[in-house]
């Protein structure tokens, strides 16, 4: 009977999927294409229509090369610690706690407000004088003079990346924290009964159990990070100079302050191209279970 | 029994893990407490040296001056408007979409999945100067509609996504024995399935708005007048301001922020659910 009602309208999934599609192509897939197709052409109108010279003169630019090299100090130390504090968190937060759901939505709050609101209140934060970090660690003793967090050159990029560590670990909690419930206990239980050590329980048993968690919170954290803008954008704006520039912002700039349509698209293809190589693990991954 | 000794012997671990939870938290809260301290103050207060942790004569003005001398009426109307707008055109497509990939295996099916996860990837940055000469061409710019058509891009995959993760929970015997009865496919799909996943659907919708919401690169480059302008930039070009009145902005960004932070308080299980059951399936 299954079978029968299947074929009978096996083509109904067009109904349903095709809209959605249609839709994505054309609200999506449409300006991607437009973007690609600026990325080839010329800035200055010349003999050809077709050039490369976008791409080349990227590699020329050493704006951009900081600028990726931002981005990648961004990601690898954002993402990271994110990984680490929200494991922590997770395992703490799996354990046997009054209060729980207090602490749950405790942790979540700098990952609800908007990128913005959290990027001005830091800003606020670190203001050298009038800020309640340099005041709370002068107090303390941990500093014996006020710090420039955000001008100072050596600083500005940490004390971004010390924000985003605040703002993005939460949803790392969130998805390691179902991982962690969906691990059975008895696994821990038997574990132990055999004489594994707290160490051994956490190589063995948590990190094998998570595995596919950990895949999805990487991938999607990667990519929400080199994507990362409203934060940066409401702090820093990219500078002092650009020690906190990374490539949305760059690219924003050249579409919209230099209105360079051509050369943004080419920055943007190159993201494009990383993040999709980026995540081509989990969408595989993802895709194959199906 | 055997697991209640094993915590009752580590007694110092225990410590630690509260010290840590609770050096955790007042990361958490600690910001925040600080905004809404500031948000309190005069604007002569918030620039002593060095600075007051609790407001010495707490006021409102800054709280009154967002909606008087301020904007900021216009810019919650109209991120309300698009963001539901965004919201429920996104659940409603995401959900007939979720419904197609959770009960039909058709030819091309793990393309599409695989198409509709690769869209999530894409960087706004990308899309943001086409749609700036496209929506200016055809008289879109600075407008709401033209900003719920660009939402569409980032919230269109996502709830895709969940909303499948939410039918796929759903029995196909469900579906069967409504066939039986004679119900047709979007029979099934509006008068069985839609009502049985509500409480997935509100948290879609949620999800949804709460990342229109949030956005500001969008906003920054596809509308620029006050009228149509959203919370989000409101906030952002206070920043780029001569002189920044920080109360002022502590309790803009309070207020700004509220919204997500009530839906997270009160939605919080059902999101949890929704992100596990989209992005993370057990």
């Amino acid at each position: 009977m299954d079978l029968g009602i299947r074929i009978k309208d096996r083509h109904m999934w067009m109904v349903f999927v095709l809209p959605g599609v249609l839709l994505l192509v054309l609200v999506l897939g449409f300006p991607a294409i437009t973007s690609l197709s600026y990325s080839i052409k010329p800035e200055k109108a010349g003999p050809s229509s077709y050039t490369l010279s976008n791409y080349t003169n990227l590699l020329k630019d050493p704006f951009f090369g900081k600028t990726f090299w931002n981005t990648a100090v961004f990601v690898f130390l954002s993402v990271a610690s994110h990984m680490i504090l929200g494991l922590a968190v997770a395992m703490v937060l799996n354990r046997a706690l009054p209060a729980k759901p207090l602490f749950r939505l405790i942790a979540l709050l700098p990952w609800v407000v908007p990128d913005v609101v959290a990027g001005i209140i830091w800003k606020w934060m670190f203001n050298p004088l009038y800020g309640a970090l340099n005041d709370l660690l002068l107090k303390i003793g941990f500093i014996s003079t006020q710090v420039e967090w955000l001008s100072n050159p050596k600083l500005a990029l940490f004390s971004v990346i010390l924000v985003n560590l605040w703002r993005g670990f939460p949803f790392v909690m969130l998805i390691l924290l179902a991982g962690l419930q969906a691990i059975p206990r008895y696994l821990y239980e038997a574990a132990a009964i055999d004489g594994a050590s707290k160490w051994q329980l956490f190589i063995h048993v948590t990190i094998p159990g998570l595995r596919k968690m950990i895949v999805v919170a990487l991938a999607l954290d990667i990519v929400w990070e080199v994507r990362r803008f409203g934060l940066i954008q409401a702090m820093t704006q990219g500078g002092p100079g650009i020690l906190t520039e990374v490539l949305s912002t760059y690219t924003y700039k050249q579409y919209f302050q230099f209105f360079r349509f051509e050369y943004a698209s080419a920055i943007a293809m190159v993201m494009t191209v990383v993040l999709l190589f980026v995540s081509l693990p989990y969408i595989w991954m993802i895709s194959q279970e199906e | 029994m055997k697991t209640s000794s094993l915590l009752a012997s580590e007694f110092p671990f225990k410590v630690i893990v509260w010290i840590f939870l609770i050096a955790v938290c007042l990361y958490c809260l600690f910001p925040f407490v600080w905004m809404l301290s500031t948000s309190f103050k005069t604007e002569a207060e918030a620039f002593r040296i060095p600075p007051t942790w609790v407001p010495m004569k707490p006021t409102v003005d800054s709280y009154i001056g967002i909606w008087v001398r301020k904007n900021f009426g216009i810019y919650f109307f109209n991120s309300t408007v698009i963001s539901l707008a965004t919201a429920v055109l996104s659940t409603f497509f995401g959900a007939l979409a979720g419904y197609g990939f959770s009960r039909f295996f058709f030819r091309g099916r793990r393309f599409l999945i695989g198409f509709f996860l690769a869209t999530q990837m894409l960087p706004g940055v990308l899309l943001v100067g086409p749609y700036f000469k496209i929506l200016s061409r055809i008289g879109l710019y600075d407008t709401r509609t033209g900003l719920i058509v660009a939402f569409l891009t980032i919230c269109l995959p996502f709830s895709t996504w969940m909303m499948k993760g939410f039918i796929d929970k759903v029995p196909v015997a469900m579906d069967q024995s409504a066939m039986v009865d004679g119900c047709s496919r979007l029979g099934i799909f509006f008068r069985i399935i839609l009502p049985v996943v509500a409480p997935g659907m509100v948290a879609t919708i949620l999800f949804a708005f709460l990342l229109a919401w949030g956005d500001l690169l969008w906003a920054l480059c596809l509308t620029s007048s006050e009228p149509m302008i959203t919370v989000t930039l409101g906030i952002a070009r206070t920043v780029g301001e001569f002189r920044i009145i920080w109360p002022m902005l502590m309790a803009g960004s309070l207020v700004g922020g509220m919204p997500a932070i009530i839906l997270y308080i009160f939605l919080q299980r059902l999101l949890v659910q929704g992100l596990t059951a989209g992005a993370v399936k057990g």
